[in-house]
């Protein structure tokens, strides 16, 4: 139990790679305050996760043994946000580890200047902005309690660049530096920012998760060809499970990385690697 | 593991919070219901606004132990608000309400209000009025070295005791806690509070006195008070009552030390204590715990005639445990030898290696064997026979030790007296001895004019005889005096065994041999010296005498050890911090790469300074604990750097083939960390006091607990769990005084002796607290009719040795007492100083004359209104204090003085006289 007395936030925990993590941290003993948006966005051409979905992360965790506070939220609003903290912090008396993985995968698929205003902007907004609004909410009760752990969870376009996803890969790197310099902020305080880049991920029915099919929708091709294309770029010859993803958070988030900060943990089947 | 995020999460919010637990009825929990009763309510009561009535079901039964874990995890969760309020409903369909507060935003009887309002019951939640104790520090050194806050928590073996009620398990509680600080001697440190219901208590209480009896239980309860506002208690005790309710008085331990006691009313008590690694290293923890529970079962059973030492008395099991760690093993193979027989295996070694030195002369072994050899035959030709004493009463030179060899050759033992010392006590020496010769110096010595004596040069002239007197181990090789309290110094029998014990202890760890160049500095009265001379010489080294007037004089002591190549300097801590000013200033390079200090007390954070100009790795310095009734040394620590900076007052463990543990005043052993008399045994324990046999069996013991002989050393000390001993000064008056053992009383008694006084008490005084070359002994008298102070100072200076000679002697009209009627010590300065000046004060006109200056130089070394015709070396001076002086009078523009000259020209009037002379020639 690595997580025991653990108080873990997960944000965007309705499907995918969120509830992975919030599954492998619920397995190590730790009480679970899980987040996901109440509804689509008109910007974003797919539907995003559930109350459904979130309740149902919630039962997958209850089942290990956790307990869980399910508090919907859109990173988009501040207010939003401080409340499900505060519900989180008043349920749990504190929060341990925060996984910030909110986050969106179009609209892309289109040059640079091909993209809208409102469609740029959302895409920041949710996905480095919205990171930074947990933070922002989280940092001050880990500060409060004399320490914490924080897992960006950014991406390879955090790291790389993907034709015809600027804003996406724009906003995965500024996760990155948000990351870098969050952690020199907190470091004199035990709070520990870490960014986690995920490379090619198989869409896993259990975990509801769709980015996949998500980027071959937004390049024109099948959710067949996309798998394709993604497992001749690794050298593994094998994609990355959100559980997989998962097992690193966890660890970010445990005291066995206490002398890991500032970094960037990539999970990516050596995609990066060439 | 660090506290890095979860831990330390947990570490700040959750001290001060408490919890109930209610069982819910059977069936639905009615979770809405709940919730609407409780807006109900903060409608007619504004401080149960905003509560939140949280809600989970878990996969368990109520009774399985998962469940039980989860409602652990959730009374554990820090609060925000008043209160959280979490209902819990396990698989069986049975429920909990759980409600966790801070202490401080809602009592106990606020959490049942809360309860009941809950449950639909029309009451008041009262709020504390104010906040409860914060917790105190716990200095006490009692933890791991190494602990990092690993919590701890133990049952209290509590099994006898039965109460009535929470109010007397409040009272039973308070009192023992009470008395096992007490017995700890932790009342000084540690106030403690008893929290039962909403009631919160500060308490103190006081340290028995330790050199008197235990005092019972009921003296103990007496013994405690209220603490004032504001105290920041260490040790926490929290009364339980069982009831309906499940109650939990602290998630996590709020105090350095917390206790719960809970009650079942007419039943049993039980008790448990938590703590964390660092206030308690879990084996102290154990034995607090036990301590506590024989307490706890004590006044519940109203037994408050039994004394503190018989109850808080630790099983045999426990006490052999704490024994056995306060031993030593000695070293395998190690075979007893006579102190000749050692010796003359390091002759047959290296006999033509130098073996000792003065400053004329250096012998190699074989000549030292050889004079010896002489000097026994000598003796035997004098008839002097095994087992007899023979009196060494010799300067400082290669004769002294060939003086002693000889005389254990002879089969006897000597009996070093210091020519120094007063001819009163050197003749009741050599009388209580029955010494059968006196060896001197000069054939017209007339200090003995009872008793033959014989010098060595006579000795010399005999012809060694074939054959040494076959000497047993067992026997006696010398016998030392020391101050007794009786008013007469007794006579220490030391077997061979025991030497050869002492260098074989310390001759590996050490590395002593043929290399080493060893002082022998200190009075051959002291038995320091047994270890400097037979340390060496049984270890092959090279022994120089330092002379009286180097010895004296740090400066030209620190020009010898740099000229002979010193290696092994044995020193008293006051002689030490003169050699390390005049270091200091010299700065020459030494050869010293062993330290051994010993004597008295050594207040390690002085070293600091020679720290830094000798490194550690090449001069080791070692702390030695050590009684001439147990062969000078008994246990050994290396002070490191670090020591002295943390002023550490570990003295370290026993060396091989000794054990040091501390008991009571009945014998029974302590617990670690309870300060106690020291218990010395196994390879150094002496034979007997000479022609004392009530007061040799009652300090050399055969001890029950061990089955062996041991010495009951007066000492108080205390044990760590890694046995290694911290000495903490005297249980009775002894005090040590340069080096100098000396019983006030002794000194007492001289002056009662006097014909003209009635009264007397002795002090001893630090002009600068915690610098112990300002020390100085002080005597106050009452004095009968018109007897002259000066002249019961003459008598006195007639019985005792100079160091023994109070600096002041001062008349008062009737001795201050304290309210145990015994004499009080701080008053006394504060009445001498108001009493009427017994000479004039030193005339005003000498001020800013030479010889004002030379007074006010030397008032500011020996901090005393001084006058022209005080003798410095009579008024409390030394020769650290004379360091001082002679900077002082640098300070002051005069010339500089040696040592030599102080000592030649020692009053303020001679002093200036000198300097008179001395600006005179420089004109002429």
């Amino acid at each position: 139990m690595r997580l025991r007395d653990s108080v873990v936030m997960i944000t965007g925990a309705a499907r995918g790679i969120g509830r992975a993590c919030a599954l492998r941290a619920a397995a190590e003993g730790a009480d679970l305050i899980l987040v996901d948006v109440d509804g689509d966005l008109s910007e974003v051409p797919y539907s995003l996760g559930s109350p459904a979905q979130l309740e149902h992360t919630a039962g997958l965790c209850r089942k290990e043994g956790a307990s869980v506070l399910v508090a919907p939220a859109d990173v988009r609003s501040a207010e939003a946000v401080e409340a499900a903290v505060e519900l989180g912090v008043d349920r749990f008396g504190t929060i341990t580890g925060l996984i910030n993985n909110a986050g969106i995968g179009a609209p892309s698929g289109k040059p640079a200047h091909e993209f809208t205003e409102r469609e740029w902007q959302v895409m920041l907004d949710v996905n480095v902005s919205g990171e930074w609004r947990v933070l922002k909410a989280v940092a001050p009760v880990m500060l409060r309690d004399g320490g914490g752990s924080i897992v960006n969870v950014a991406s390879t376009a955090g790291l790389v660049g993907y034709r015809h996803f600027a804003g996406y890969v724009a906003s995965k790197h500024a996760v990155v530096g948000l990351t870098k310099s969050a952690a020199l902020d907190y470091a004199p305080h035990a709070i520990r920012v870490n960014a986690l880049c995920p490379g090619p991920v198989r869409d896993d029915p259990a975990m509801d998760g769709q980015m996949t099919a998500v980027v071959a929708d937004a390049l024109g091709i099948s959710y067949d060809e996309q798998e394709a294309v993604y497992l001749e770029s690794v050298p593994t010859n094998a994609l990355v499970d959100p559980l997989d993803v998962a097992d690193a958070a966890v660890w970010l988030v445990s005291d066995e990385s206490r002398r890991v900060t500032g970094t960037v943990i990539t999970v990516d089947s050596g995609f990066t690697a060439r | 593991m660090a506290p890095t995020t979860a831990r330390a999460a947990r570490s700040t919010t959750d001290k001060g919070s408490h919890a109930l637990i209610r069982r819910l009825l059977a069936g639905d929990p009615d979770i809405d219901g709940l919730r609407g009763r409780l807006a109900t309510a903060a409608e007619r009561q504004p401080g149960l606004a905003g509560l939140r009535v949280w809600d989970e079901s878990v996969a368990a039964a109520a009774d399985d132990p998962a469940a039980e874990e989860r409602r652990t995890r959730e009374i554990g969760r820090s609060v925000a608000g008043v209160a959280r309020l979490t209902v819990l409903t396990y698989a069986d369909g049975t429920a909990d309400l759980l409600i966790v507060a801070h202490r401080d935003r809602l009592g106990r009887s606020g959490l049942g209000a809360l309860a009941d309002v809950a449950q639909g019951a029309d009451v008041t939640v009262a709020f504390p009025a104010g906040p409860g104790p914060r917790p105190g520090p716990a200095p006490w050194g009692l933890g791991e070295r190494t602990g990092r806050g690993e919590p701890l928590r133990l049952a209290v073996p509590a099994a006898r005791a039965r109460v009535g009620d929470a109010k007397q398990a409040a009272a039973v509680a308070r009192d023992a806690v009470a008395a096992t600080l007490a017995h700890y001697r932790l009342a000084d440190s540690a106030p403690f509070a008893v929290l039962a219901d909403d009631s919160v208590t500060c308490h103190t209480t006081t340290n028995p006195e330790d050199d008197e009896d235990a005092p019972s239980l009921g003296a103990l309860a007496l013994a405690v008070g209220t603490a004032e506002a504001g105290t920041d208690p260490a040790v926490g005790v929290f009364v339980v009552e069982t009831g309906r309710d499940r109650y939990v008085p602290f998630t996590a331990a709020p105090f350095p030390v917390t206790v719960t006691v809970e009650v079942t009313p007419g039943h049993g008590l039980s008790a448990a204590l938590a703590t964390d690694d660092s206030v308690l290293a879990p084996v102290v923890a154990e034995q607090f715990a036990h301590v506590l529970g024989a307490l706890l079962d004590a006044y519940a059973l109203g037994t408050t005639d039994a004394a503190l030492d018989e109850v808080a008395r630790l099983p045999e099991a426990m006490a052999a445990g704490i024994v056995e760690r306060g031993r030593t093993a000695g070293r395998t193979g190690f075979r007893p030898a006579t102190v000749p027989a050692a010796f003359a295996g390091v002759v047959r070694a290296q006999p033509d290696a130098p073996a000792v030195s003065d400053h004329a002369t250096t012998l190699t072994y074989r000549e030292l064997a050889e004079r010896g050899a002489r000097i026994a035959a000598g003796l035997r030709e004098r008839g002097v026979a095994p087992g007899d004493h023979v009196a060494v009463c010799l300067g400082r030179d290669v004769d002294t030790v060939a003086a002693m060899l000889g005389v254990m050759m002879a089969g006897a033992a000597y009996v070093p007296v210091d020519p120094a010392y007063p001819a009163e006590r050197l003749a009741y020496t050599v009388t209580d001895a029955a010494v059968k010769t006196v060896v001197t110096a000069a054939a017209d010595d007339e200090t003995f004019p009872d008793h033959p004596t014989v010098t060595t040069a006579e000795l010399l002239a005999s012809s060694p005889a074939d054959g040494e007197a076959a000497t047993d181990p067992a026997g006696i090789a010398y016998v030392i005096y020391t101050s007794g309290s009786t008013g007469r110094p007794k006579g220490v029998a030391v077997p061979h065994a025991n030497v050869a014990a002492l260098v074989d202890a310390t001759r590996e760890d050490m590395s002593l041999g043929s290399r080493d160049v060893w002082s022998f500095f200190h009075s051959s009265a002291f038995d320091f010296s047994v270890w400097e001379i037979w340390g060496c010489l049984l270890t092959g080294g090279h022994l120089v005498v330092v002379g009286a007037d180097t010895a004296r004089s740090p400066e030209d002591f620190h020009d010898l050890l740099a000229a002979r190549g010193v290696t092994v300097l044995s020193q008293t801590p006051a002689a030490f911090a003169a050699l390390q000013e005049a270091d200091a200033r010299k700065g020459t390079a030494l050869a010293v790469r062993l330290v051994v200090f010993g004597g008295e007390p050594l207040d390690v954070r002085m070293l600091q300074g020679w720290f830094r100009r000798h490194p550690a790795t090449r001069c080791r310095l070692v702390n030695m604990y050590g009684i001439t009734e147990t062969t000078v040394h008994v246990t050994a620590r290396t002070v490191t750097p670090g020591d002295a900076a943390a002023g550490s007052r570990s003295v370290g463990r026993a060396l091989p083939g000794w054990s040091v543990s501390v008991r009571d005043r009945r014998g029974a052993v302590l617990p670690y960390g309870v300060p106690g008399e020291i218990w010395v045994g196994g390879a150094g324990v002496a034979d007997r006091y000479l022609n004392q046999p009530e007061l040799t069996a009652a300090r050399f013991v055969d001890d029950p607990v061990t089955g062996t002989r041991q010495y009951r050393s007066g000492d108080l000390g205390r044990l760590d769990p890694d046995g290694r001993l911290d000495h903490l000064g005297r249980i009775d008056s002894q005090v040590k005084l340069r080096g100098f053992r000396i019983e006030p009383d002794e000194i007492r008694s001289v002056l009662l002796a006097d014909p003209g006084v009635t009264a007397a008490a002795v002090t001893v005084h630090q002009a600068v607290p915690g610098d112990s070359a300002t020390a100085r002994l002080e005597a106050y008298v009452v004095v009968d009719g018109d007897r002259a102070v000066d002249d019961i100072r003459r008598r006195m200076a007639s019985y005792l040795p100079a160091y023994m000679v109070p600096s002041t002697v001062t008349p008062l009209a009737a001795l201050p007492l304290t309210i145990n009627g015994k004499v009080d010590s701080a008053r006394l300065r504060e009445l001498a100083k108001a009493a009427p000046e017994p000479a004039a004060a030193p005339a005003p006109a000498a001020t800013g004359t030479l010889l004002g200056q030379v007074l006010s130089a030397w008032s500011e070394v020996l901090g005393e209104t001084a006058e022209p015709d005080d003798d410095f070396f009579e008024t409390g001076g030394n020769s650290l204090l004379a360091v001082r002086l002679s900077g002082a009078l640098r300070r002051a523009g005069l010339p500089p003085i040696s040592l030599r000259e102080l000592y030649v020209h020692a009053t303020p009037a001679e002093l200036a006289e000198l300097f008179a002379r001395r600006s005179e020639d420089a004109s002429a």
